[in-house]
């Protein structure tokens, strides 16, 4: 396995200069010439003016000018902003970032989950007339055209039902005179979600190799129990209970984006999970689970849904990019200050320096969820782990 | 001689198997639903010229782009109240009710007051027999704009899929048939598009080059065309070269290019069909938002209506301007699940694994 | 005289399809004694599968079983609920499939697939406990202890198979099924199995239902059999018995066409024709339309039924025969 991971690093190593370079020349190649035209700009201060010139090596010729690009991006050197002057792209991107990292994996994690867990219902009673509708329903959600979509829910429940707020990561009435900065209150609440799915992670690794099944279960629910007790205690005292109002502000302010975005991205899952699903259980070893007496949960989890996993995390992989697209979307519709928003803004505006830097980090994330994806279903089929395969 | 007979009879079967196919992709009912619909808007799309052409509708009027209707109609003058509720209006969203107008409106016009009749030229008009679907704010019919927009996904949505799916045969095949460095470069380069962000790609394709419909349509296909279907097509050509008879073919001397023609493109062709249609729903959704997001540089499509219902603000005035925000939105959603439905009949097909006996 | 293990009695069973029931058992009757070993043998087709299917209640989704009876120490299974049959299963009868090739789940350890068994009917063992037993499996069948942290994919086909065999019989079962155990492996290993099989049979003192195409085989399995033709038993009774003195038509046929057991060199007379479609209602004999020994004495239109003709040893003939 660590062979195949190494391989796969390395190919995707080449497939990021490979980015690095299309994503140079397609700035390059913009008609007019985005860097000198911009340069013309005269609300551009000067200094930043010399220091574009510098960066990008704007008078060298092209072949320089890309090596020059790359040096730069992994010094991290993007010049400054058009736009926020002082500022640097990597500031920019610094603080947007984890919010759209937040909100990228709560709804990656939770469509997953909901999709892999209805496409195997579907699968299991197939026929019924339950069935039916949850697949008819599926392929609505999955064929629904996003924007519209996000309006209409936006419409509903932030207009006329007015449950939850219209966008935006925060109330700014409520931030006014806050004691802390909103990015301080985000990074604790990454924070503590990180430990908390690092807690319940461990706790499940240890209660795998326990024989008895039963306490197994009871084990897995006492640490959950464990954690929402440790979770109270944890938001009631000390700094966190100070931090408590705002960090629910902003998790309030995430309700919306991410149930929409669920709603929709779980139901490629869905569909994929009951075709497989479907077909694993015509498998001979359902049937010799059958046999050896397992009740059906567990064939349908353990043994079903396991094997139908493989071709769903495949899938997944591919379309993890097709989710960045459409974190872009729902954040430039809820008004959500991250890295998708921040990209098309930069793009709007022409403030190319950060619309490079944007460009290529998204390309960065991508890569890395591509390969953190490729390595789990390495993990996931031992057969890929000693068979090496192009 | 022999040959002949021998195209005949490959030609029979060939007809053969798509009359089998035929038959079993009728059973598969979710398949059926989606070649209604596409039939639906394809018909659509075909009517809009056949009833200009006819003359039975006036292009002054219907025009989807620069058509104009002024529809009269007389309102009542009110004044909606501060607080709410009232005896006559339950919320804020009552005020005006149908039929009223409400003063603040009408400061433009001076001498109106409240209890006035109001004679004015409704925009957005609602559905009326005149216009089946209403009209917009600027007095263009809706259904008009319906027709030219399916117009615009069926061309787009073919041209770039088309064009996907033949850059993506060719490359699979080559990379299967000559493999080493050629596959190993077709390879990472599919690794790039499949990691390229391609929502963003087209952000910054779209805001720096004008784009009109068929330069999208080049740009999602050839973006198609290099990505992940490479990897794809590559694997099912791989799995046909090994077959006996490509080999019986290459023993009895057919060029490589014969073979290429005559056993693996057909032995590629179905799943190069299944991505075409799959490719078409991305193409239509793709054209959707961007120009819902205001970056394509064309008239009338049916992300451009939404786009226009959202700039106006009728997107959150709720079910009221109900013809402005439905009508486009279900179009597209309709037409990319339809394709996407006669997608999953035809994977039915190709797929025996997954039929139920 | 050990006791009765399996009773059957008059199964039906039949498989409803779009072109109509295909009756797979019919009228299929036989016991099962303790320690005994049993064999089931016909052309590919006749139901043998089925019978082993039904005994389990494992049938495929369109399969039903219209009358009859399986009484396992006494208690009749037909009409169990599902949760008191997943008690029987494995612990009262296990199998081993046609094609255990692919009864491995590919993405669990094989170690960690007995051990499931073995963990839902002895739920109390500790993890020591049971992964000493499948050491002593593993032993038992000639397998190495190592094998058990292995993927299915890691094991050659014979590995595979006596892993199976291992993992049958893992909850000490009375009863256990073999389906064909031996088909897709080479000649030596086929061997090597039979033999792992009988031994261990005759340590355990197993109840064993062997099912094969192959009649030699059966004879060396096996202390009793039965012969199936087209979803019914033609004749049964101890095999010893039915090889020195085969009574039905087909019985002979099958014999004439081993050259193994017959011994001399006699002309291999394989059987031409096929068997008839078990959509359409058969009346009387249905060995008829192939039958090389058809007479004037003997009346096919008629009804067959069951009779002994020796100790224990029952043929389908027609009622015309019997006196
Ligand atoms: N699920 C099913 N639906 C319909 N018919 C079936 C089904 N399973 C088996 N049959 C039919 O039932 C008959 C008996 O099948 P069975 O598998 O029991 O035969 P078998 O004796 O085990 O043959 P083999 O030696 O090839 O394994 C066959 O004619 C088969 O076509
Ligand atoms: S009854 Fe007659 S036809 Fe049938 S098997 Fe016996 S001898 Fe042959
Ligand atoms: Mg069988």
């Amino acid at each position: 396995m660590a062979e195949y991971i190494i391989r796969r690093t390395f190919q995707m190593t080449i497939v990021f200069f490979l980015f690095l370079v299309f994503s140079y020349l397609l700035f390059n190649a913009i008609p007019g010439n985005a860097f000198s035209s911009l340069l013309l700009n005269p609300n551009l201060p000067p200094d930043a003016y010399q220091r574009v010139l510098e960066i990008y090596g704007l008078d060298k010729p092209l072949l320089e000018r890309t090596q020059m690009y790359i040096v730069n991006f992994f010094k991290g050197d993007f010049g400054y902003s058009y736009k926020y002057f002082p500022k640097t792209p990597i500031e920019l991107i610094a603080e947007r970032l984890p919010r759209t990292l937040m909100l990228f994996s709560i709804v990656n994690i939770v469509a997953f989950y909901t999709g892999f867990f209805i496409g195997k219902v579907l699968a299991w009673r197939r026929g019924s007339k339950a069935e039916t509708w949850i697949t008819v329903t599926s392929v609505f959600s999955y064929t629904v055209f996003y924007p519209w979509f996000a309006l209409m829910m936006l419409w509903v429940f932030g207009y006329k039902l007015g449950w939850l707020p219209i966008g935006k990561f925060l109330y700014p009435e409520k931030w006014y005179d806050a004691p802390f900065d909103s990015d301080v209150v985000f990074t604790s609440m990454i924070k503590f979600t990180v430990v908390v799915s690092l807690i319940q992670f461990a706790a499940y690794l240890a209660s795998r190799g326990i024989e008895s099944l039963s306490l197994r279960r009871n084990i897995r629910f006492v640490s959950l129990i464990a954690i929402f007790i440790g979770s109270y205690f944890y938001w009631n005292n000390g700094e966190a209970l100070l931090q408590k109002p705002y960090a629910s502000d902003i998790a309030y302010h995430m309700i919306l984006p991410v149930m929409v975005v669920t709603v929709v991205a779980f139901a490629g899952t869905a569909l994929l999970t009951r075709t497989t699903m479907m077909e694993v259980l015509k498998e001979d070893y359902i049937l010799t689970a059958r046999a050896k007496g397992i009740s059906q949960k567990r064939i349908r989890d353990r043994h079903a849904a396991r094997t139908a996993l493989l071709p769903v995390v495949t899938s997944f992989i591919f379309t993890i990019v097709t989710i960045i697209d459409g974190s872009v979307l729902t954040e430039q519709i809820f008004s959500w200050p991250g890295m998708g928003q921040l990209l098309l803004q930069s793009v709007l505006e022409e403030d190319i320096p950060v619309a490079m830097a944007t460009f290529s980090f998204v390309g960065v994330f991508a890569l890395i969820a591509h390969l953190l994806a490729d390595v789990s279903y390495s993990y996931l089929d031992p057969r890929i782990r000693i068979k090496s395969q192009g | 001689m022999e040959e002949n007979i021998n195209q005949d009879l490959q030609k029979e079967l060939r007809r053969e198997a798509i009359k089998r196919n035929w038959q079993l992709f009728k059973q598969s009912k979710l398949g059926m639903i989606g070649l209604y619909i596409v039939i639906f808007f394809l018909f659509l799309a075909l009517l809009q010229p056949f009833l200009f052409i006819t003359g039975i509708w006036n292009k002054g009027v219907y025009d989807p782009v620069v058509g104009y209707e002024p529809i009269k109609d007389t309102l009542l003058v009110v004044e909606c109240p501060k607080e709410y509720p009232t005896e006559k209006y339950e919320s804020y969203s009552d005020c005006p009710a149908k039929g009223e107008v409400n003063i603040k409106k009408l400061y433009m016009a001076p001498g109106v007051e409240v209890g006035d009749m109001y004679e004015t030229f409704i925009q957005p008009a609602p559905p009326s027999r005149r216009h089946l679907l209403g009209t917009d704010s600027l007095g263009r019919d809706i259904f008009s704009q319906i027709m030219e927009g399916s117009q615009v996904a069926f061309i787009l949505g073919l041209l770039s899929a088309t064009l996907g799916v033949g850059i993506s045969t060719i490359l699979g095949t080559i990379a299967a048939f000559f493999g080493g460095r050629i596959d190993a470069y077709l390879m990472r380069q599919s690794d790039l598009i499949l990691m390229l962000p391609s929502l963003p790609l087209l952000f910054i394709i779209s805001a720096f080059a004008e784009l009109k419909v068929w330069h999208l349509a080049v740009v999602l296909g050839v973006l198609g065309g290099l990505g992940g279907s490479v990897i794809t097509i590559k694997s099912q050509a791989l799995q046909v070269k090994v077959k006996p008879f490509v080999d019986s073919a290459r023993i009895t001397g057919g060029s490589n290019m014969k073979i290429l023609f005559s056993h693996v493109l057909p032995n590629v062709a179905p799943l190069a069909l299944l991505f075409m249609v799959f490719s078409v729903t991305g193409a239509i959704a793709s054209e959707s938002v961007l120009s819902f997001l205001g970056l394509l540089n064309i008239d009338m499509s049916w992300g451009i209506m939404i786009y226009l219902s959202q700039t106006d603000g009728f997107i959150f005035s709720g079910m009221r301007y109900w013809w402005l925000i439905l009508p486009a939105g279900l179009a597209v959603t309709f037409l990319a699940g339809g394709f996407y439905l006669v997608g999953r009949g035809l994977d039915d097909v190709f797929n025996p694994r997954l039929r139920k006996r | 005289m050990s006791k009765d293990v399996l009773v059957v009695k008059d199964l039906n069973m039949h498989y409803e399809t779009l072109s109509g029931d295909v009756s797979a058992v019919k009228n299929v009757s036989f016991t099962v004694k303790e320690g005994e070993s049993f064999g089931l043998v016909g052309e590919s087709g006749c139901g043998k599968t089925s019978v082993a299917m039904s005994l389990l209640q494992l049938q495929a989704d369109n399969a039903k079983i219209s009358s009859g009876s399986i009484k396992l120490d006494g208690i009749e299974m037909v009409g169990m609920s599902e949760s008191e049959l997943r008690k029987v299963r494995w612990d009262g009868i296990s199998i081993v499939f046609q094609g255990a090739m692919n009864a491995w789940n590919p993405v669990v350890k094989v170690g960690e697939q007995i051990r499931e068994a073995i963990r839902e009917h002895y739920p109390n063992n500790t993890k020591i406990q049971n992964t000493e037993k499948i050491e002593s499996l593993f032993k038992m069948v000639g397998l190495d202890s190592t094998i058990m942290d292995r993927f299915p994919h890691e094991l050659s086909g014979g590995m595979k198979q006596r892993a199976v065999i291992a993992l049958a019989l893992s909850c000490d079962p009375k009863v256990v099924i073999a389906d064909e155990p031996t088909t897709a492996l080479d000649v030596v290993i086929q061997d090597q199995i039979l033999k792992e099989i009988k031994k261990v049979q005759e340590l355990l003192g197993l109840s064993l239902i062997y099912i094969s195409h192959d009649i030699a085989v059966i004879a060396e399995m096996t202390d009793k059999m039965a012969v199936m033709y087209a979803g019914s038993i033609v004749e049964k009774g101890p095999t010893s018995e039915i090889f020195a003195n085969p009574q039905h038509s087909y019985t002979k046929s099958l014999l004439a066409s081993t050259p193994s057991v017959v011994g001399d060199k006699v002309k291999l007379n394989s059987l031409e024709g096929e068997p008839p479609s078990l959509i359409d209602q058969i009346e009387g004999c249905s060995f008829a339309p192939r039958c090389p020994n058809r007479n004037t004495t003997c009346h096919p239109e008629l009804d067959m039924e069951l009779v002994e003709v020796g100790p224990d040893h029952f043929v389908d003939i027609c009622s015309a025969s019997r006196n």
